[in-house]
Protein backbone atom coordinates (compact mmCIF):
# COMPACT_ATOMS: atom_id res chain seq x y z
CA UNK A 1 0.00 0.00 0.00
CA UNK A 2 2.63 2.13 1.52
CA UNK A 3 4.78 4.08 -1.29
CA UNK A 4 8.31 3.93 0.08
CA UNK A 5 9.54 7.61 -0.68
CA UNK A 6 12.86 7.78 1.38
CA UNK A 7 15.14 9.52 -0.66
CA UNK A 8 12.60 11.31 -2.49
CA UNK A 9 11.48 14.85 -1.83
CA UNK A 10 7.55 15.66 -3.35
CA UNK A 11 5.80 18.59 -3.76
CA UNK A 12 3.44 19.34 -1.36
CA UNK A 13 0.78 20.92 -3.43
CA UNK A 14 0.47 21.06 -7.04
CA UNK A 15 2.31 24.22 -8.31
CA UNK A 16 5.09 26.06 -10.16
CA UNK A 17 9.14 25.70 -9.77
CA UNK A 18 10.17 29.10 -8.54
CA UNK A 19 13.43 28.11 -7.43
CA UNK A 20 15.64 25.08 -7.14
CA UNK A 21 18.26 26.04 -4.33
CA UNK A 22 20.53 22.73 -4.55
CA UNK A 23 22.18 20.75 -7.48
CA UNK A 24 23.68 17.25 -8.11
CA UNK A 25 25.99 16.59 -5.84
CA UNK A 26 25.18 19.01 -2.69
CA UNK A 27 25.04 17.64 0.55
CA UNK A 28 21.71 18.76 2.25
CA UNK A 29 20.72 18.74 5.67
CA UNK A 30 17.57 17.96 7.82
CA UNK A 31 15.50 20.87 7.27
CA UNK A 32 17.23 22.61 4.33
CA UNK A 33 14.66 24.52 1.72
CA UNK A 34 15.92 23.08 -1.49
CA UNK A 35 13.28 23.86 -3.54
CA UNK A 36 10.19 27.03 -3.69
CA UNK A 37 7.05 26.46 -4.95
CA UNK A 38 4.78 29.27 -6.11
CA UNK A 39 1.28 27.76 -5.49
CA UNK A 40 -2.06 30.05 -4.63
CA UNK A 41 -0.23 33.51 -4.93
CA UNK A 42 1.65 31.81 -2.37
CA UNK A 43 6.38 31.23 -2.17
CA UNK A 44 5.74 27.51 -0.53
CA UNK A 45 9.10 26.48 0.73
CA UNK A 46 10.05 22.27 0.20
CA UNK A 47 12.88 21.57 2.58
CA UNK A 48 14.61 18.49 2.81
CA UNK A 49 12.78 15.73 5.37
CA UNK A 50 16.63 13.84 5.73
CA UNK A 51 20.07 14.49 5.39
CA UNK A 52 21.32 13.49 2.25
CA UNK A 53 23.38 14.42 -1.05
CA UNK A 54 21.17 15.37 -3.70
CA UNK A 55 21.33 12.33 -6.09
CA UNK A 56 19.17 13.18 -9.21
CA UNK A 57 16.75 16.84 -9.55
CA UNK A 58 13.24 16.17 -11.27
CA UNK A 59 12.14 19.57 -11.79
CA UNK A 60 13.36 23.15 -13.23
CA UNK A 61 12.91 26.96 -13.07
CA UNK A 62 9.35 27.37 -14.64
CA UNK A 63 8.08 23.10 -14.41
CA UNK A 64 4.28 22.84 -13.42
CA UNK A 65 4.34 20.23 -10.61
CA UNK A 66 1.59 18.15 -9.25
CA UNK A 67 1.03 17.39 -5.59
CA UNK A 68 3.34 14.96 -4.68
CA UNK A 69 5.06 14.99 -7.62
CA UNK A 70 9.41 14.15 -7.43
CA UNK A 71 10.85 17.08 -7.32
CA UNK A 72 14.59 15.78 -6.79
CA UNK A 73 16.31 12.72 -4.70
CA UNK A 74 18.55 12.22 -1.98
CA UNK A 75 21.07 9.44 -2.01
CA UNK B 1 -22.52 -21.31 56.41
CA UNK B 2 -21.69 -18.39 58.98
CA UNK B 3 -20.77 -14.45 58.70
CA UNK B 4 -17.20 -15.52 58.35
CA UNK B 5 -17.63 -18.00 55.64
CA UNK B 6 -20.18 -15.22 53.75
CA UNK B 7 -17.16 -12.74 54.04
CA UNK B 8 -15.01 -14.95 52.99
CA UNK B 9 -16.76 -15.84 50.16
CA UNK B 10 -17.39 -12.57 48.80
CA UNK B 11 -13.62 -11.97 49.16
CA UNK B 12 -12.29 -14.87 47.29
CA UNK B 13 -14.63 -13.56 44.58
CA UNK B 14 -14.11 -10.35 44.34
CA UNK B 15 -9.95 -11.61 43.61
CA UNK B 16 -11.04 -14.10 41.13
CA UNK B 17 -12.95 -11.68 38.88
CA UNK B 18 -9.91 -8.82 39.94
CA UNK B 19 -7.52 -11.53 38.13
CA UNK B 20 -9.17 -11.13 34.96
CA UNK B 21 -7.74 -13.29 32.65
CA UNK B 22 -5.17 -14.81 34.90
CA UNK B 23 -1.26 -14.17 35.53
CA UNK B 24 0.02 -15.41 31.91
CA UNK B 25 -2.12 -13.50 29.97
CA UNK B 26 -1.42 -10.48 32.05
CA UNK B 27 2.13 -11.31 31.63
CA UNK B 28 1.54 -11.48 28.08
CA UNK B 29 -0.46 -8.09 28.24
CA UNK B 30 2.63 -6.56 30.25
CA UNK B 31 5.26 -7.90 27.53
CA UNK B 32 3.33 -5.69 24.74
CA UNK B 33 4.44 -2.40 26.42
CA UNK B 34 0.36 -2.47 27.67
CA UNK B 35 -1.05 -1.78 31.11
CA UNK B 36 -3.98 -4.13 32.45
CA UNK B 37 -7.42 -2.97 31.88
CA UNK B 38 -7.42 -2.04 35.97
CA UNK B 39 -3.92 -1.06 36.10
CA UNK B 40 -5.47 1.63 33.30
CA UNK B 41 -8.59 2.96 35.55
CA UNK B 42 -5.87 3.08 38.61
CA UNK B 43 -3.92 5.37 36.23
CA UNK B 44 -6.60 7.55 34.75
CA UNK B 45 -8.62 7.97 37.99
CA UNK B 46 -8.12 9.98 41.09
CA UNK B 47 -6.56 7.50 43.74
CA UNK B 48 -9.32 5.51 45.64
CA UNK B 49 -12.43 7.18 43.78
CA UNK B 50 -13.18 4.20 41.21
CA UNK B 51 -16.31 2.09 42.47
CA UNK B 52 -16.70 -0.71 40.21
CA UNK B 53 -20.32 -2.12 39.10
CA UNK B 54 -21.26 -5.52 37.53
CA UNK B 55 -17.96 -7.11 39.47
CA UNK B 56 -19.55 -10.55 39.21
CA UNK B 57 -21.80 -10.25 35.96
CA UNK B 58 -21.10 -13.35 33.96
CA UNK B 59 -21.91 -14.59 30.44
CA UNK B 60 -24.72 -17.09 29.62
CA UNK B 61 -23.80 -18.71 26.47
CA UNK B 62 -23.77 -22.39 26.30
CA UNK B 63 -22.50 -22.86 23.01
CA UNK B 64 -19.78 -24.18 21.97
CA UNK B 65 -18.26 -25.29 25.11
CA UNK B 66 -18.66 -21.54 27.01
CA UNK B 67 -20.11 -22.69 29.97
CA UNK B 68 -17.22 -24.02 30.80
CA UNK B 69 -15.40 -20.73 29.83
CA UNK B 70 -16.91 -18.14 32.35
CA UNK B 71 -14.60 -15.24 34.20
CA UNK B 72 -16.63 -12.90 36.38
CA UNK B 73 -16.67 -9.40 34.61
CA UNK B 74 -16.68 -11.32 31.27
CA UNK B 75 -14.12 -8.88 29.77
CA UNK B 76 -14.91 -5.56 30.60
CA UNK B 77 -14.72 -3.23 34.04
CA UNK B 78 -17.22 -0.73 34.42
CA UNK B 79 -17.88 2.16 36.79
CA UNK B 80 -17.62 5.47 38.10
CA UNK B 81 -14.86 7.75 39.81
CA UNK B 82 -12.95 11.17 39.36
CA UNK B 83 -10.55 12.68 37.59
CA UNK B 84 -8.97 15.72 38.96
CA UNK B 85 -12.20 15.60 41.21
CA UNK B 86 -14.74 15.60 38.86
CA UNK B 87 -17.25 12.61 38.16
CA UNK B 88 -16.62 10.33 34.91
CA UNK B 89 -17.92 6.77 33.68
CA UNK B 90 -15.72 4.45 32.59
CA UNK B 91 -15.32 0.94 30.98
CA UNK B 92 -11.97 -0.84 30.18
CA UNK B 93 -12.05 -3.44 28.27
CA UNK B 94 -9.90 -6.70 29.56
CA UNK B 95 -7.93 -8.04 26.36
CA UNK B 96 -7.08 -10.72 28.99
CA UNK B 97 -10.48 -12.19 29.29
CA UNK B 98 -11.56 -13.81 26.09
CA UNK B 99 -9.50 -11.49 24.32
CA UNK B 100 -11.78 -8.57 25.50
CA UNK B 101 -14.23 -9.80 23.31
CA UNK B 102 -17.96 -8.54 23.31
CA UNK B 103 -20.60 -10.74 24.05
CA UNK B 104 -24.33 -10.07 25.35
CA UNK B 105 -23.40 -8.99 29.03
CA UNK B 106 -20.42 -7.33 28.22
CA UNK B 107 -22.73 -5.12 25.93
CA UNK B 108 -25.17 -4.58 28.98
CA UNK B 109 -22.26 -3.35 31.24
CA UNK B 110 -20.87 -0.88 28.63
CA UNK B 111 -24.74 0.50 27.98
CA UNK B 112 -25.33 0.48 31.88
CA UNK B 113 -22.58 3.01 32.92
CA UNK B 114 -23.32 5.29 29.37
CA UNK B 115 -26.82 5.05 30.74
CA UNK B 116 -25.74 6.67 34.18
CA UNK B 117 -23.57 9.10 32.56
CA UNK B 118 -26.42 10.41 30.18
CA UNK B 119 -29.01 10.91 33.06
CA UNK B 120 -26.46 12.12 35.48
CA UNK B 121 -24.83 14.33 33.33
CA UNK B 122 -21.06 13.26 32.95
CA UNK B 123 -18.46 12.11 30.76
CA UNK B 124 -17.95 8.77 29.55
CA UNK B 125 -14.61 7.54 28.72
CA UNK B 126 -14.08 4.23 26.97
CA UNK B 127 -10.71 1.99 27.17
CA UNK B 128 -10.97 0.24 24.27
CA UNK B 129 -8.93 -3.19 23.90
CA UNK B 130 -10.65 -6.01 21.99
CA UNK B 131 -10.48 -9.14 20.02
CA UNK B 132 -14.15 -7.86 18.89
CA UNK B 133 -17.30 -9.25 18.56
CA UNK B 134 -17.32 -12.66 20.32
CA UNK B 135 -18.17 -14.79 17.93
CA UNK B 136 -19.77 -18.26 20.08
CA UNK B 137 -22.67 -15.96 20.66
CA UNK B 138 -23.50 -14.77 17.55
CA UNK B 139 -26.04 -12.34 17.24
CA UNK B 140 -25.97 -11.75 20.13
CA UNK B 141 -22.80 -10.30 20.43
CA UNK B 142 -24.43 -7.77 17.45
CA UNK B 143 -27.28 -6.83 19.31
CA UNK B 144 -24.67 -5.61 21.98
CA UNK B 145 -22.50 -3.18 19.61
CA UNK B 146 -25.69 -1.72 18.48
CA UNK B 147 -27.14 -0.87 21.71
CA UNK B 148 -23.71 0.77 22.60
CA UNK B 149 -24.24 2.50 19.21
CA UNK B 150 -27.55 3.82 19.92
CA UNK B 151 -26.47 4.86 23.24
CA UNK B 152 -23.27 6.66 21.84
CA UNK B 153 -25.70 8.91 19.51
CA UNK B 154 -28.24 9.52 22.27
CA UNK B 155 -25.08 10.70 24.20
CA UNK B 156 -23.89 12.83 21.53
CA UNK B 157 -23.85 16.53 22.65
CA UNK B 158 -24.87 15.14 25.53
CA UNK B 159 -21.96 14.42 27.39
CA UNK B 160 -18.34 14.53 26.18
CA UNK B 161 -17.82 10.71 25.19
CA UNK B 162 -13.93 10.14 24.72
CA UNK B 163 -12.29 7.06 23.40
CA UNK B 164 -8.95 5.39 24.14
CA UNK B 165 -7.72 2.97 21.50
CA UNK B 166 -5.26 0.84 23.52
CA UNK B 167 -5.02 -2.22 21.76
CA UNK B 168 -7.12 -4.03 18.46
CA UNK B 169 -10.34 -1.95 17.40
CA UNK B 170 -11.73 -3.87 14.10
CA UNK B 171 -15.39 -4.24 12.16
CA UNK B 172 -17.99 -3.20 13.98
CA UNK B 173 -16.40 -2.50 17.29
CA UNK B 174 -14.47 0.96 15.59
CA UNK B 175 -18.15 2.41 15.36
CA UNK B 176 -18.32 3.11 18.84
CA UNK B 177 -15.11 5.10 18.86
CA UNK B 178 -16.55 6.75 15.73
CA UNK B 179 -19.36 8.19 17.36
CA UNK B 180 -17.34 9.75 19.97
CA UNK B 181 -16.22 13.51 20.19
CA UNK B 182 -11.91 12.40 20.67
CA UNK B 183 -10.45 9.47 19.80
CA UNK B 184 -6.99 8.97 21.35
CA UNK B 185 -4.52 6.11 19.88
CA UNK B 186 -1.69 4.57 21.52
CA UNK B 187 1.15 4.21 19.02
CA UNK B 188 2.44 0.43 18.11
CA UNK B 189 0.18 -1.42 20.03
CA UNK B 190 -3.36 0.07 18.71
CA UNK B 191 -5.34 -0.12 15.20
CA UNK B 192 -8.76 0.24 14.06
CA UNK B 193 -10.24 -0.92 10.78
CA UNK B 194 -13.77 -1.96 9.17
CA UNK B 195 -12.00 -5.35 7.49
CA UNK B 196 -8.40 -6.38 8.48
CA UNK B 197 -5.29 -7.26 5.96
CA UNK B 198 -6.10 -10.74 5.46
CA UNK B 199 -9.83 -10.12 4.30
CA UNK B 200 -8.44 -6.50 2.07
CA UNK B 201 -5.99 -9.33 0.88
CA UNK B 202 -8.47 -11.75 -0.48
CA UNK B 203 -10.88 -9.18 -1.90
CA UNK B 204 -8.57 -6.77 -3.37
CA UNK B 205 -5.12 -7.89 -3.29
CA UNK B 206 -3.70 -5.30 -2.00
CA UNK B 207 -1.23 -6.10 0.56
CA UNK B 208 -0.69 -4.00 4.05
CA UNK B 209 0.58 -4.46 7.94
CA UNK B 210 -2.21 -3.71 10.44
CA UNK B 211 -0.24 -0.95 11.66
CA UNK B 212 0.23 0.46 8.16
CA UNK B 213 -3.63 0.19 7.28
CA UNK B 214 -4.85 1.26 11.08
CA UNK B 215 -2.60 2.30 13.58
CA UNK B 216 -2.29 5.83 15.42
CA UNK B 217 -0.35 7.37 12.76
CA UNK B 218 -2.76 5.92 9.56
CA UNK B 219 -5.75 8.13 11.82
CA UNK B 220 -3.53 10.68 12.88
CA UNK B 221 -3.07 11.81 9.28
CA UNK B 222 -4.51 10.11 6.44
CA UNK B 223 -7.90 9.14 7.58
CA UNK B 224 -8.43 11.88 10.71
CA UNK B 225 -10.21 9.04 12.41
CA UNK B 226 -8.54 9.98 15.59
CA UNK B 227 -7.56 13.05 17.62
CA UNK B 228 -4.22 12.11 19.18
CA UNK B 229 -1.32 9.72 18.87
CA UNK B 230 0.25 9.16 21.83
CA UNK B 231 3.33 7.14 22.88
CA UNK B 232 1.86 4.77 25.58
CA UNK B 233 -0.59 3.44 27.57
CA UNK B 234 0.27 6.31 30.53
CA UNK B 235 0.45 9.19 27.90
CA UNK B 236 -2.63 8.71 25.88
CA UNK B 237 -4.65 8.51 29.46
CA UNK B 238 -2.81 11.61 30.57
CA UNK B 239 -3.96 13.33 27.50
CA UNK B 240 -7.52 11.86 28.35
CA UNK B 241 -6.92 13.55 31.76
CA UNK B 242 -5.90 17.23 29.91
CA UNK B 243 -8.31 16.91 27.59
CA UNK B 244 -11.09 16.82 30.45
CA UNK B 245 -9.84 20.00 31.86
CA UNK B 246 -10.91 22.02 28.85
CA UNK B 247 -14.69 20.71 28.55
CA UNK B 248 -18.02 20.61 30.49
CA UNK B 249 -19.29 17.82 32.33
CA UNK B 250 -22.43 17.98 30.14
CA UNK B 251 -23.91 20.23 27.78
CA UNK B 252 -25.72 22.27 30.18
CA UNK B 253 -22.56 23.41 32.01
CA UNK B 254 -19.31 25.35 30.46
CA UNK B 255 -15.94 24.39 30.66
CA UNK B 256 -13.98 24.69 34.09
CA UNK B 257 -12.71 28.28 34.57
CA UNK B 258 -9.09 28.48 36.36
CA UNK B 259 -7.82 31.10 37.72
CA UNK B 260 -5.17 32.64 35.42
CA UNK B 261 -1.85 34.00 36.20
CA UNK B 262 -0.90 35.11 33.22
CA UNK B 263 -1.53 39.29 32.86
CA UNK B 264 -4.63 39.77 31.07
CA UNK B 265 -3.65 42.82 29.21
CA UNK B 266 -0.31 41.41 28.67
CA UNK B 267 0.80 43.16 24.77
CA UNK B 268 3.43 41.42 23.30
CA UNK B 269 5.48 43.92 20.22
CA UNK B 270 6.59 41.22 18.96
CA UNK B 271 2.91 40.09 17.13
CA UNK B 272 3.40 43.14 15.44
CA UNK B 273 6.08 41.17 13.16
CA UNK B 274 4.90 38.20 12.86
CA UNK B 275 2.80 38.43 9.80
CA UNK B 276 5.54 39.13 6.52
CA UNK B 277 4.67 42.30 4.92
CA UNK B 278 5.01 40.77 1.59
CA UNK B 279 1.26 38.69 0.96
CA UNK B 280 3.53 35.62 -0.67
CA UNK B 281 5.49 34.80 2.45
CA UNK B 282 4.11 32.07 4.38
CA UNK B 283 4.66 31.85 8.36
CA UNK B 284 3.78 29.71 11.23
CA UNK B 285 0.14 30.63 12.59
CA UNK B 286 0.73 28.62 15.54
CA UNK B 287 3.14 31.22 16.95
CA UNK B 288 0.45 33.97 16.71
CA UNK B 289 -1.98 31.65 18.45
CA UNK B 290 0.40 30.43 21.22
CA UNK B 291 1.61 34.02 21.97
CA UNK B 292 -2.12 35.21 22.85
CA UNK B 293 -3.36 31.98 24.80
CA UNK B 294 -2.67 32.50 29.07
CA UNK B 295 1.15 30.47 29.48
CA UNK B 296 1.62 30.53 25.83
CA UNK B 297 -0.36 27.28 26.23
CA UNK B 298 -1.82 25.78 23.30
CA UNK B 299 -3.62 22.03 23.71
CA UNK B 300 -4.01 21.08 19.96
CA UNK B 301 -6.25 18.70 18.56
CA UNK B 302 -5.68 16.84 15.07
CA UNK B 303 -2.09 17.91 14.59
CA UNK B 304 -0.86 16.03 12.18
CA UNK B 305 -4.07 15.46 9.84
CA UNK B 306 -5.16 18.57 7.54
CA UNK B 307 -2.17 20.56 8.67
CA UNK B 308 -3.40 23.66 6.75
CA UNK B 309 -5.99 24.02 9.11
CA UNK B 310 -5.31 24.52 13.16
CA UNK B 311 -7.47 23.43 15.73
CA UNK B 312 -7.66 23.23 19.29
CA UNK B 313 -8.27 24.59 22.87
CA UNK B 314 -6.86 26.84 25.41
CA UNK B 315 -7.60 29.77 27.89
CA UNK B 316 -8.12 32.83 27.90
CA UNK B 317 -8.21 34.57 31.08
CA UNK B 318 -8.68 31.18 32.48
CA UNK B 319 -12.16 30.62 30.34
CA UNK B 320 -11.99 27.79 27.94
CA UNK B 321 -11.51 28.78 24.25
CA UNK B 322 -11.81 27.09 20.83
CA UNK B 323 -9.32 28.25 18.44
CA UNK B 324 -9.32 27.39 14.39
CA UNK B 325 -6.85 28.88 12.22
CA UNK B 326 -5.56 28.86 9.03
CA UNK B 327 -2.36 28.13 8.66
CA UNK B 328 -0.24 29.76 5.43
CA UNK B 329 2.76 27.34 5.99
CA UNK B 330 0.68 24.42 4.89
CA UNK B 331 -0.97 23.97 1.49
CA UNK B 332 -1.11 27.84 1.88
CA UNK B 333 -3.70 28.15 4.26
CA UNK B 334 -6.34 26.93 1.30
CA UNK B 335 -9.46 25.10 2.27
CA UNK B 336 -9.99 21.56 1.21
CA UNK B 337 -11.92 18.52 2.26
CA UNK B 338 -9.79 17.52 5.32
CA UNK B 339 -9.68 20.81 6.45
CA UNK B 340 -13.15 21.93 5.90
CA UNK B 341 -13.72 18.63 7.77
CA UNK B 342 -11.51 18.95 10.47
CA UNK B 343 -12.62 22.83 10.95
CA UNK B 344 -16.43 22.13 11.05
CA UNK B 345 -16.12 18.60 12.93
CA UNK B 346 -13.90 21.03 15.80
CA UNK B 347 -16.80 23.99 15.60
CA UNK B 348 -19.79 21.90 16.36
CA UNK B 349 -17.49 20.36 18.83
CA UNK B 350 -17.21 23.25 20.81
CA UNK B 351 -20.50 24.99 20.21
CA UNK B 352 -22.30 21.61 21.88
CA UNK B 353 -20.10 21.89 24.80
CA UNK B 354 -20.56 25.89 25.38
CA UNK B 355 -16.67 26.66 24.40
CA UNK B 356 -16.18 29.92 22.78
CA UNK B 357 -15.10 30.46 19.04
CA UNK B 358 -11.73 31.96 18.32
CA UNK B 359 -11.20 32.17 15.27
CA UNK B 360 -7.94 33.29 13.31
CA UNK B 361 -7.95 33.56 9.42
CA UNK B 362 -4.71 33.73 6.62
CA UNK B 363 -7.40 32.18 4.04
CA UNK B 364 -6.60 32.42 -0.25
CA UNK B 365 -9.63 30.24 -1.26
CA UNK B 366 -10.64 27.01 -1.34
CA UNK B 367 -8.42 24.31 -2.96
CA UNK B 368 -8.53 24.62 -6.72
CA UNK B 369 -8.11 21.19 -8.20
CA UNK B 370 -10.45 18.24 -10.34
CA UNK B 371 -9.75 15.99 -7.20
CA UNK B 372 -11.28 18.65 -4.73
CA UNK B 373 -14.48 18.95 -6.96
CA UNK B 374 -15.06 15.03 -7.85
CA UNK B 375 -15.08 14.32 -4.22
CA UNK B 376 -17.55 17.08 -3.47
CA UNK B 377 -15.34 20.12 -1.83
CA UNK B 378 -18.52 21.80 -2.70
CA UNK B 379 -20.77 19.65 0.20
CA UNK B 380 -17.03 19.63 2.28
CA UNK B 381 -17.14 23.24 1.94
CA UNK B 382 -20.31 23.92 2.99
CA UNK B 383 -19.93 21.87 6.33
CA UNK B 384 -17.74 24.61 7.53
CA UNK B 385 -20.37 27.37 6.66
CA UNK B 386 -23.21 24.82 8.55
CA UNK B 387 -21.29 24.67 11.61
CA UNK B 388 -20.34 28.34 12.05
CA UNK B 389 -24.12 29.67 10.79
CA UNK B 390 -25.54 26.97 13.45
CA UNK B 391 -23.30 28.15 16.53
CA UNK B 392 -24.68 30.31 18.59
CA UNK B 393 -21.73 30.51 21.50
CA UNK B 394 -19.66 33.26 21.43
CA UNK B 395 -17.45 33.81 18.06
CA UNK B 396 -14.74 35.86 17.76
CA UNK B 397 -12.36 36.19 14.74
CA UNK B 398 -8.99 37.68 13.28
CA UNK B 399 -7.88 38.46 10.22
CA UNK B 400 -4.46 38.33 10.29
CA UNK B 401 -3.90 38.64 6.19
CA UNK B 402 -5.49 37.10 3.81
CA UNK B 403 -9.13 36.73 3.48
CA UNK B 404 -10.33 36.01 -0.04
CA UNK B 405 -13.66 35.03 -2.05
CA UNK B 406 -16.05 32.56 -0.62
CA UNK B 407 -13.40 31.85 2.39
CA UNK B 408 -13.69 34.97 3.63
CA UNK B 409 -17.39 34.18 4.68
CA UNK B 410 -16.63 30.59 6.18
CA UNK B 411 -14.32 31.67 8.47
CA UNK B 412 -16.34 32.99 10.94
CA UNK B 413 -17.24 36.09 9.39
CA UNK B 414 -19.85 38.86 10.33
CA UNK B 415 -22.80 37.47 7.79
CA UNK B 416 -22.29 34.05 9.71
CA UNK B 417 -22.83 35.72 13.17
CA UNK B 418 -19.82 36.70 14.34
CA UNK B 419 -19.75 38.57 17.39
CA UNK B 420 -16.43 40.45 17.05
CA UNK B 421 -14.72 40.61 14.09
CA UNK B 422 -11.06 41.87 14.41
CA UNK B 423 -8.48 42.54 11.71
CA UNK B 424 -5.07 43.21 11.72
CA UNK B 425 -3.45 46.14 9.52
CA UNK B 426 -2.11 43.75 7.12
CA UNK B 427 -5.54 42.36 6.52
CA UNK B 428 -6.43 41.80 2.57
CA UNK B 429 -10.83 41.40 2.21
CA UNK B 430 -11.87 41.58 -0.88
CA UNK B 431 -14.08 39.01 -3.56
CA UNK B 432 -9.90 37.45 -4.96
CA UNK B 433 -6.59 39.36 -4.97
CA UNK B 434 -5.80 41.81 -7.18
CA UNK B 435 -4.18 39.60 -10.22
CA UNK B 436 -7.47 37.93 -10.53
CA UNK B 437 -9.52 40.89 -10.09
CA UNK B 438 -7.93 43.18 -12.39
CA UNK B 439 -7.44 40.85 -14.82
CA UNK B 440 -11.64 40.64 -15.01
CA UNK B 441 -12.92 44.04 -14.55
CA UNK B 442 -10.13 45.60 -17.01
CA UNK B 443 -9.62 42.82 -19.10
CA UNK B 444 -10.53 45.09 -22.46
CA UNK B 445 -8.80 48.81 -21.24
CA UNK B 446 -5.52 46.07 -20.48
CA UNK B 447 -6.16 44.44 -23.89
CA UNK B 448 -6.18 48.01 -25.91
CA UNK B 449 -3.69 49.63 -23.89
CA UNK B 450 -0.26 50.76 -25.75
CA UNK B 451 1.90 48.52 -22.79
CA UNK B 452 -0.65 46.08 -21.74
CA UNK B 453 2.26 44.67 -19.10
CA UNK B 454 2.69 47.89 -16.99
CA UNK B 455 -1.17 48.86 -17.54
CA UNK B 456 -1.51 45.44 -15.80
CA UNK B 457 1.00 46.32 -13.18
CA UNK B 458 -0.28 49.60 -12.19
CA UNK B 459 -3.83 48.47 -12.36
CA UNK B 460 -2.68 45.66 -9.89
CA UNK B 461 -0.67 47.88 -7.57
CA UNK B 462 -3.91 50.66 -7.33
CA UNK B 463 -6.19 47.72 -6.51
CA UNK B 464 -4.21 46.36 -3.88
CA UNK B 465 -4.11 49.62 -2.36
CA UNK B 466 -7.50 50.45 -2.43
CA UNK B 467 -9.26 46.92 -1.95
CA UNK B 468 -6.83 44.85 -0.69
CA UNK B 469 -7.08 46.22 2.66
CA UNK B 470 -9.30 45.69 5.81
CA UNK B 471 -10.72 49.30 5.23
CA UNK B 472 -13.31 48.74 2.78
CA UNK B 473 -14.54 45.86 4.94
CA UNK B 474 -14.53 48.37 8.44
CA UNK B 475 -16.06 50.89 6.47
CA UNK B 476 -19.09 48.45 6.07
CA UNK B 477 -18.77 47.04 9.56
CA UNK B 478 -18.09 43.92 8.62
CA UNK B 479 -14.71 44.46 10.45
CA UNK B 480 -15.61 45.95 13.48
CA UNK B 481 -12.23 46.88 14.72
CA UNK B 482 -8.94 47.10 13.18
CA UNK B 483 -6.10 46.18 15.89
CA UNK B 484 -2.47 46.43 16.44
CA UNK B 485 -1.24 42.85 16.30
CA UNK B 486 0.38 43.40 19.74
CA UNK B 487 -2.69 44.24 21.80
CA UNK B 488 -4.66 40.28 20.41
CA UNK B 489 -4.75 39.21 24.13
CA UNK B 490 -6.28 41.95 25.70
CA UNK B 491 -8.55 42.79 22.86
CA UNK B 492 -9.10 39.02 22.98
CA UNK B 493 -10.14 38.85 26.81
CA UNK B 494 -12.58 42.37 26.35
CA UNK B 495 -14.47 40.78 23.56
CA UNK B 496 -14.90 37.21 25.78
CA UNK B 497 -15.90 39.31 28.55
CA UNK B 498 -18.79 40.73 26.83
CA UNK B 499 -19.88 37.61 25.65
CA UNK B 500 -19.92 35.50 28.15
CA UNK B 501 -23.58 35.67 28.97
CA UNK B 502 -24.12 35.52 25.42
CA UNK B 503 -27.79 33.89 24.61
CA UNK B 504 -28.62 33.04 20.76
CA UNK B 505 -31.13 30.74 18.72
CA UNK B 506 -31.37 29.52 15.65
CA UNK B 507 -34.94 28.55 14.44
CA UNK B 508 -36.32 25.53 16.18
CA UNK B 509 -36.94 22.22 14.05
CA UNK B 510 -36.57 18.46 14.30
CA UNK B 511 -32.95 18.77 13.77
CA UNK B 512 -30.86 20.91 10.80
CA UNK B 513 -29.58 18.64 7.90
CA UNK B 514 -25.96 19.67 7.61
CA UNK B 515 -24.29 18.26 4.33
CA UNK B 516 -22.77 14.84 4.81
Amino acid sequence: MEVETVGEIIAPMAGKVIDVRVKVGDQVSDGDEVVVIEAMKMEIPVVAPESGTVAEIACREGDAVEADGVLLKLS
Amino acid sequence: MNIEDKIAELDRRNREAEAGGGARRIEKQHAKGKMTARERLDYLLDDGSFEEIDKFVVHRCYDFGMEKNRVPGDGVVTGYGTIHGRRVFVFSQDFTVLGGSLSGPFGEKVCKIMDLAIKNGAPVIGLNDSGGARIQEGVVSLGSYGEIFRRNVHASGVVPQISVIMGPCAGGAVYSPALTDFVIMVKKTSNMFITGPEVIRAVTGEQVTPEQLGGALTHNTKSGVAHFAENSDKDALDRVKELLSYLPQNYREKPPCVECTDDPMRSDKELNQMVPTNPRKPYDMKQIIERVLDGRHFFEVQRQYATNMIVGFGRLNGIVVGIVANQPKALAGCLDIDASMKCARFVRTCDAFNIPLVTFVDVPGFLPGVGQEFRGIIKHGAKIIYAYCEATVPKISIVTRKAYGGAYDVMSSKHHGGDINYAYPTAEIAVMGPEGAVNIIFRKQIAESDDPEATRAKLVEEYRNNFASPFKAAELGYIDKIIFPENTRPLLIKALMMLKDKRDAIPSRRHGNIPL
